[in-house]
């Protein structure tokens, strides 16, 4: 149930032109030096009031801000904040689990997509510039040409794998981190790379989407579980037994992720795919920008 | 019963137990579920109390369909036909006396059943047939006799076994077997004794006796119907017909009436309590259910209808009708009696019920004698008072013999100018006289009248009598009947009661009970009677075969035989009704049964061999059970099932569902002109006809302005015929005959205008055909008119074409309709001058349907005769088809052309 660029992109800004431009925190802006569309404390392009300086030779004469100057006999010039913007990169789940749904609901990839796709729109329209990491689209950009590429390396996103693997941290430290998955993996498969990014200075938010039976487990009866590629399987004799238990483990995972997110900073969203996307979009955009 | 043709395969259900068990020890195969929650089921163990195993319903449901499928492949049969066992010969008795009529094709099945089930050489008798010749029985290969079984009839009397028992006993016969089919009444001892002295016995019983009729009385106003059962089990109610002709001659039921048993009682009494003047009609009283000639009762006309004659002296002067001492007599008399006048000697030739002498002085010595004889014989005479009288009282002085009292000489005046008495009322009526219940109206005075003498006996002869006490009605018996007398005149001359309403109250009261109703056997001796109308063994009437007279001892004498059987006899102008039971002759419940005879029921089912319905069975088992596999295995949506289950309980709902009555089809008929025919339930007949009336239909529109829709089905036992204005009816021996409801239906259609075209198919070919016969017993019970083969200048041969002939797929047949009432001669012609003369059934045999079939593209379906002779006989058959739509649709429309001259002659001046 792949969409195609231009579908997934159109359904993103839909649901983007709903809210206000988002604006990234600018505190961590000298922290941040190369990342984010914020005031750099000190002078350079930027649209916000620096400081006025003496005029000094070699400076343009439309530099000059004659309203500062008429009150006195020097020359001042108007120096403006040197801003940047914010990079936000986001990982959205590329493995075979994430194609799972049951029936009426979409998959969890695709909910994914959209919410990755539809943040990166807001943000690009913010100034900020995103990226999509471990695709093309991964180094940061903004406008609609970024928007394109990454709406095409969601679009062909997808690997051979049955559960998702977290990427490590490279490059450009700082900035915002957003994950989109279920985070079904082994422990060993998140939690390191979490550690990384953390320590790399990044913040950011895990969104944890999980499909509506995979909350409820409604089965009952023998059943022979599988993966989605095929490579793990469980029988059980009577499903309905080992509900309970698993209620507990899917519990844990969450819990983990959430106590994780705490200590850290970031952020933590369980997202089931029956909710509206709406809904964790304004989440989303709510946690970007509490950083402020 | 259920037998099985092939039991060797029920074996296989010795092999359930194995499967039980292997059902049982294999779990029901895993289904595999892509799930990325497993992760998290790694390392998990199942709880020890998982049921493994299939569920106990489950289990059963396979058991179940397997169970089925071996039954259904061993051949079950429901009610297999018993291989009549035995050897040698067999003799199938039936009773088939007027008893076995109701069950008729119950018995006929049986025999069937028995002759189908038999290869050994058989005899088929019935008990109420003559005695078999010197010869013996006939015993031959039963395949032989099935074909006639279907021509057998009840007869309209009782079986004689004693007879059969005496011909067994002095005729020495090689031993046989019989089976006995009984009516299950009245003594079988002898003739059981007889047949098992040639060998075994099985005796056919069980089915519920007939119940039978006795001839009715009237007591009070009340017509009381003795109704007799034999099996005095449950309570029950009987509904009885009183059948007679309606006012425009055609037979109806005049009322209804319900004769209820008590349980354990044998005898009952239907109460018809009915106006007066219809009940004078009735003709015959009929069970409304189980027809048979003992459930028949014919009404003589002596019985119901009163017999009155009024004696007019010779002498008798020309007066003012007013003043005609018998006048207020006829007009209150002629309504509810039959009045007849004349010389006392031919009035008392005609046996009334009633002869009045009004104010009749004394007759004659000789004239006396026979009066007095004929009211001992049962006579009611009946007097009136008048000057004659009076003055015949003062020369007479002594008892006039064919007076109640003695009469004082002369009269009394009461009022008038030369008296001081007043004209005296009438006293209130006693509670013993026939007049009881009657109120005197009080304009009603009695100016003169004649007096009793006073005696000792007076006051118990006097019926009614004025407010002084004087007698005004005065009454005595002698012999069986008696004398009455009004001591007033029968005109206005003494009284005004005769003006009164109470008179003609006064009259019926002594007129209808006149009779005793007994003395039948006495107007019977002595004489030749021929019998008129005789009844069949169903108790339909039907006109008696040419006969020899019997002689009035024989006809007296009970129980009836081949020779008196119940009908209408004549003598002369005289007509007497006998009836098949009284008293003596009525049935009583079988008895004399030797204890070793085997006794069996009718358990006359038709052979059902079963397999299909336990292959259905089993297959939908299996259905269910992947259904069920589906939901334990959790495969299946709940909104799936909820569908499947819907889906099936609404298929056998829509099968079930009876048709709805449908308004379409009256709709249908109502809104265009369309030809319908009955279906007969024979598939190959009802697409003939509905081919033949498409057809029909198609050559109508094409040349005539008659554009029927396609043609109608019609269930005549359902559907409503009311707006159909032509109906085709082929006749196959399947008919079935017609319940009352149906018929009732038909008569009224007919009587409104509408036609039934009855076809038989089969050109005529042999008088007895059995069509014929059939469709005989079905219009036995319509009110058909008398019918007469088609004359040439019937309205039929030129409604359309000019025709002579009037061919189907045969051209031999005759075709039947309306006999013509009256025929006059204009200008020389023979012309049919009806003034309403559409007949309202057209009897044909030629298979016309067949001749006028046509598929969709109007080609003929079934070949007519052969090469351009045949094209010609079609032609001439689809002629014939449009004349008649012609005539149902336009009436006697063309036999007024003939007047078309005449008209014009008249326009032209």
């Amino acid at each position: 149930m792949s969409q195609t660029a231009q579908s997934l992109r159109a359904n993103a800004q839909a649901l983007a032109g709903v809210l206000p431009p988002l604006l990234a925190d600018a505190e961590r802006l000298a922290a941040n030096v190369a990342l984010g569309a914020h005031g750099r404390r000190r002078a350079g392009s930027g649209e916000s009031f620096w400081q006025y300086r003496h005029a000094m030779p070699g400076d343009s004469m439309a530099s000059i801000d004659w309203r500062r100057s008429a009150q006195g006999d020097a020359l001042f010039i108007r120096e403006r904040e040197w801003e940047a913007s914010q990079t936000v990169a986001f990982w959205v789940d590329p493995s075979k689990a994430m194609q799972y749904h049951s029936k009426s609901n979409a998959p969890k990839a695709e909910r994914a997509k959209l919410l990755a796709q539809a943040t990166a729109s807001l943000l690009s329209r913010a100034g900020e510039r995103v990226a999509l990491m471990q695709s093309l689209a991964s180094r940061p950009g903004f406008g609609q040409n970024k928007l394109h590429q990454i709406a095409l390396a969601l679009s062909k996103l997808g690997d051979e794998s049955d559960y998702g693997k977290l990427p490590m941290p490279h490059g450009a430290r700082g900035g915002h981190r957003v994950f989109f998955s279920d985070f079904m993996a082994a422990e060993a498969d998140i939690f390191p790379a979490l550690h990384a990014h953390a320590e790399a200075g990044n913040d950011g938010a895990l969104v944890h989407i999980l499909d509506p039976s995979e909350e409820a487990f409604p089965f009952d009866g023998r059943i022979i579980f599988e993966s989605m590629g095929g490579v793990i399987d469980f029988e059980t004799k009577r499903a309905k037994a080992l509900r309970a238990e698993y209620h507990q483990r899917l519990q844990a995972r969450s819990e983990q992720l959430r106590q994780w997110a705490h200590r850290a900073g970031w952020h933590y969203l369980h997202h089931s795919t029956a909710q509206a996307a709406q809904a964790a979009l304004l989440w989303l955009f709510n946690a970007l920008g509490s950083q402020r | 019963m259920i037998g099985f043709l092939s039991p060797a395969i029920l074996l296989g259900l010795l092999a359930l137990p194995i499967l039980w068990w292997l059902l049982r020890a294999v779990p029901p195969a895993p289904s595999r579920y892509r799930f990325p929650g497993v992760r998290l089921l790694l390392g998990l163990k199942d709880p020890e109390s998982i049921p493994d195993h299939t569920p106990w319903w489950l289990l059963l449901l396979r058991l179940t369909a397997l169970a089925a499928a071996i039954i259904a492949f061993a051949e079950p049969v429901l009610n297999p036909r018993a291989k009549t066992a035995g050897e040698g010969r067999l003799l199938v008795l039936m009773d088939g006396g007027w008893a076995s009529a109701p069950d008729w094709q119950i018995r006929l099945a049986k025999v069937d059943e028995i002759l189908a089930g038999s290869t050994r050489p058989v005899a088929l008798r019935l008990l109420t047939d003559p005695l078999p010749a010197e010869g013996g029985m006939d015993f031959i290969a039963p395949q032989d006799l099935r074909p006639i079984i279907k021509s057998l009839t009840p007869a309209p009397y009782a079986p004689d076994r004693d007879a059969f028992a005496d011909w067994l006993l002095s005729n020495p016969q090689e031993p046989f077997e019989t089976i006995w089919i009984s009516d299950g009444i009245d003594n079988a001892g002898p003739l059981a004794n007889a047949l098992q002295a040639r060998g075994a016995l099985t005796l056919v019983t069980g089915l519920e006796p007939a119940l039978s009729l006795l001839p009715g009385r009237i007591e009070g106003e009340q017509l009381l119907l003795p109704v007799h059962r034999v099996a005095t089990g449950a309570a029950q109610s009987v509904p009885v017909l009183a059948i007679g002709p309606a006012p425009d001659g055609v037979e109806q039921v005049l009322w209804r009436s319900v004769a209820d048993f008590a349980p354990g009682q044998a005898d009952t009494l239907a109460v018809f309590d009915m106006p007066f003047e219809l009940r004078n009609r009735i003709r015959r009283l009929a069970l409304a259910e189980g027809a048979s000639a003992g459930g028949v009762v014919l009404a003589d006309s002596g019985l119901l209808r009163r017999k009155v004659a009024l004696y007019t002296p010779r002498d008798s002067q020309e007066g003012p009708q007013l003043v005609d001492p018998l006048f207020y007599l006829k007009k209150a008399l002629e309504p509810s009696s039959q009045v007849i006048r004349g010389t006392l000697d031919e009035l008392l030739l005609a046996v009334p019920d009633v002869l009045i002498l009004a104010d009749v002085g004394a007759l004659s010595e000789e004239e006396t004698g026979r009066v007095l004889e004929w009211i001992e014989a049962g006579g009611t005479l009946l007097r009136f008072a008048g000057p004659r009288l009076a003055s015949a009282s003062r020369e007479l002085g002594a008892h006039d013999p064919l007076l109640p009292v003695a009469l004082r000489a002369g009269g009394r005046q009461l009022g008038g100018a030369m008296t001081w008495a007043t004209p005296k009322r009438l006293r209130p009526f006693g509670a013993d006289s026939p007049f009881a219940g009657l109120v005197p109206p009080d304009d009603v005075e009695v100016f003169a009248q004649v007096l009793a003498q006073p005696g000792p006996d007076l006051s118990g002869k006097v019926l009614a009598a004025l407010e002084d006490g004087t007698p005004l009605v005065t009454s005595a018996r002698r012999g069986q009947g008696r004398m009455v007398l009004f001591h007033v005149t029968a005109n206005a001359e003494w009284s005004n009661l005769p003006l009164s309403g109470l008179f003609v109250d006064m009259l019926t009261r002594l007129s209808i009970s006149a009779r005793s109703g007994a003395a039948a056997e006495e107007e019977l001796v002595g004489q030749n009677w021929l019998a008129s109308r005789t009844l069949d063994g169903f108790g339909t009437l039907a006109d008696a075969a040419p006969g020899q007279a019997v002689s009035g001892e024989l006809l007296a004498s009970t129980p009836r035989d081949r020779r008196t059987p119940p009908g209408y006899y004549q003598s002369f102008e005289r007509e007497v009704a006998i009836n098949l039971l009284d008293e003596e002759t009525l049935p009583k419940a079988l008895y004399g049964l030797p204890l070793d005879v085997v006794v069996e029921g009718f358990e006359a089912q038709p052979e059902t061999p079963l397999k299909t319905l336990f292959l259905l069975l089993a297959l939908a088992l299996l259905m269910l059970d992947i259904l069920a596999s589906l939901f334990i295995s959790g495969r299946m949506s709940r909104g799936g099932q909820l569908a499947l289950v819907v889906l099936a309980f609404g298929l056998a709902g829509e099968a079930a569902q009876a048709q709805p009555a449908d308004d379409s089809r009256a709709l249908l008929a109502a809104n265009n002109t369309v030809l319908a025919y009955v279906i007969t339930g024979d598939s190959r007949i009802d697409e003939i006809s509905r081919a033949g009336l498409f057809g029909l239909s198609r050559t109508l529109t094409l040349r005539t302005s008659i554009e029927p829709v396609d043609p109608l089905a019609v269930d005549i036992e359902r559907d409503d015929i009311s707006l159909i204005p032509f109906l085709y009816w082929p006749i196959s021996d399947q008919q079935a005959m017609l319940s009352p409801v149906a018929v009732g239906k038909i008569n009224t259609y007919l009587r409104n205008g509408g036609m039934i075209m009855f076809d038989t198919r089969d050109a005529d070919l042999g008088a007895g055909s059995i069509n014929g016969g059939v469709l005989q017993r079905l219009t036995a019970q319509l009110e058909i008119p008398p019918l007469a083969p088609i004359e040439p200048d019937h309205v039929l041969s030129r409604s359309f074409y000019l025709l002579e002939v009037f061919p189907g797929r045969w051209n031999k047949g005759r075709l039947w309709v309306e006999a013509p009432s009256n025929l006059t001669t204009i200008e020389g012609a023979p012309f049919r001058n009806l003034n309403d003369g559409v007949t309202p059934v057209v009897i044909g045999s030629n298979d016309f349907a067949s001749a006028w079939a046509q598929d969709e593209r109007g080609r003929p379906v079934y070949p007519v005769g052969q090469g351009a002779r045949g094209e010609r006989q079609r032609e001439l058959a689809n002629r014939f088809g449009v004349n008649l739509i012609m005539y149902v649709m336009t009436g006697n429309y063309k036999s007024d052309q003939v007047h078309v001259p005449a008209l014009l002659e008249r326009l032209g001046q």
